[in-house]
């Protein structure tokens, strides 16, 4: 069944664990990558093969870029996972420890419940196959092919006062029953799901002007690794198509090689994309300073320049 | 006294090439020795274009077509020989069009065929783009860049170079293509600007790289 990205609420939380910003839920996954075109990366390996990783799955690690671009929106906030586990099972209160682990017990015990009945249905299963009667036959009086044995049975057993016995073994059956010990595997329940109490703003590389640009304008980005660059774009969804441009962002300032110009210009025509460069715009350079304190109200334009072989 | 080894150090010295006696014998203004050597900059990639390259009406701009400021550095402008930059949409238009005089040739030749004449030699797919003048931006290796500079280049280049006057009135009177020259200007798919940057390493080796404002999607290439 498809997870369904409507039942997100937002503000989604995003974790942070050891400078890290990652998602753990499928839904809210899929629902940044279709309203926000936030990609992110899958880092989650089976523990038993971490050499594999073709197949990745959750949790998702979000760029500090993608992490700051849905807070800076209001579609997400921070959590810093650390403190909020720390805050949260320190600060829980007596009733609601023993609740969860009432709860927890209820679960472990429903869990062993199954197991034995499972277990019993195999061995009737077995037992019938073999043409002989199970003794949980006698205990299921929904099972319609042995009801007139049944009977016959009971017609017998009453003779040898054996009949109250079986109510008695069951009960006993399900007093001595263990429950399963439960190892929780999500923090939210127990804890409840924490709000937006920091405003934290992820850090950002001085790249971000240009990628904020580029998220602006719809395209998608992933990260420039492999093409030695810090984004590459995609036009669309990653999956349907190729990147357009391998950017890279710096200050209006900051001075660059026209070498990695070239060497940039060269690789992305190789790759049949375009090298792009670019960063946020600054009038005179007395006035830059107060731009950056707050960032979200006072975004200023970001020029950006493609470059491609000329083909002489 | 002094006059004679000095001419026998000058007769040891080789010829001068081409490239160095064209430098030194332009004129210069000699107001500070950095503009001049971003001018011998300038006609070096000329020298290039024109002799490597083959492109035609190159001409040095040192102010702004828009402003008339100043340029920070000289610019050059010229027409290559033949297009250098086809837009995606266009290409993908070009070859639309080219593809429909393809199918009514080939539908005449059916027709001439039909009549009893001989037919021509199957007709190909013609791409036809003219050539369109581009800006040049001179640089050196060795230069560092900041994106503020290139900014301020590209706010003084205009869409298309303006064509020199005095010589695009010579092309015409050469060539008779005075619709090549009309076409130019009127491309519809021209509606970024862009520089060629040319960049000249010590060895005179010099590579270009088409530079665009914005967000400009890579050729098909």
């Amino acid at each position: 069944m498809a997870p369904d990205s409507t039942l997100v609420s937002e503000p989604f939380p995003i974790s942070r664990v050891a400078g890290r910003y990652l998602l753990f839920d499928v839904d809210v996954m899929m629902h940044a990558r279709r309203a926000y075109n936030i990609c992110g990366v899958h880092i989650g390996t089976v523990p038993n093969l971490s050499q594999q990783n073709v197949f990745l799955g959750i949790p998702l690690e979000l760029q500090p870029e993608e992490a700051r671009v849905l807070v800076e929106q209001g579609h997400a906030y921070i959590v810093d996972d650390a403190e909020a586990h720390r805050n949260g099972f320190i600060h829980m209160s007596r009733e609601e420890r023993l609740s969860y682990v009432k709860a927890m017990d209820e679960q472990g015990l429903e869990l062993t419940k199954e197991t034995v009945k499972r277990a019993e249905e195999r061995s009737d299963q077995v037992l019938r196959n073999k043409g002989l009667k199970g003794k949980g036959a006698k205990n299921d009086p929904s099972s319609a092919s042995t009801v007139s044995d049944d009977k016959s049975d009971r017609a017998d057993e009453t003779l040898f006062d054996s009949a109250p016995v079986e109510p008695a073994s069951a009960r006993a059956s399900a007093k001595k029953l263990d429950p399963t010990y439960v190892t929780p595997t999500t923090s939210y329940p127990p804890l409840k799901s924490p709000g937006d109490a920091e405003h934290i703003l992820p850090n950002v590389p001085k790249s971000y002007p240009l990628f904020r640009y580029l998220h602006s304008r719809g395209y998608f980005t992933m990260p420039g690794l492999r093409f030695g660059c810090h984004y590459s774009v995609y036009p669309g969804d990653t999956l349907r198509f190729h990147s357009h441009y391998l950017a890279t962002g710096m200050d209006w300032d900051e001075e660059f090689e026209l070498l990695d110009v070239i060497g940039g210009g060269r690789l992305a025509n190789r790759v049949k994309k375009a090298y792009l460069i670019g960063g946020e715009e600054k009038g005179t350079e007395q006035a830059d300073d107060d731009g950056q304190v707050d960032g979200v109200t006072n975004i200023a334009p970001v020029r950006a320049f493609s470059i491609e072989w000329a083909g002489l | 006294m002094n006059m004679k080894p000095t001419a026998t150090v000058a007769s040891l010295l080789p010829f001068p090439s081409p490239l160095q006696s064209l430098i030194r014998d332009s004129p210069t203004d000699h107001d500070s020795s950095t503009t001049s050597a971003l001018h011998s900059l300038a006609i070096q990639i000329v020298h290039n274009l024109q002799h490597q390259h083959f492109w035609t009406h190159l001409h040095i701009h040192t102010h702004s077509p828009v402003t008339n400021a100043p340029l920070p550095r000289p610019l050059i402008s010229g027409l290559p020989p033949q297009r250098l930059y086809i837009h995606p949409d266009e290409q993908i238009e070009l070859v639309k069009s080219a593809d429909r005089a393809r199918k009514a040739a080939a539908k005449a030749k059916a027709e001439k065929d039909a009549t009893g004449e001989d037919s021509a030699a199957a007709a190909s797919l013609d791409v036809k783009a003219a050539p369109e003048r581009e800006w040049v931006l001179p640089t050196r290796l060795s230069e560092k860049w900041t994106l503020r500079r290139l900014a301020e280049i590209f706010d003084a280049v205009s869409l298309v170079p303006p064509a020199p006057a005095t010589e695009s009135e010579e092309g015409n009177a050469l060539n008779g293509d005075v619709s090549d020259q009309n076409l130019v200007r009127e491309n519809p798919w021209r509606t970024t600007k862009r520089v060629v940057l040319a960049t000249a390493d010590t060895d005179s080796t010099v590579v270009y790289y088409i530079m665009q404002d914005g967000l400009v999607k890579p050729r098909q290439n």
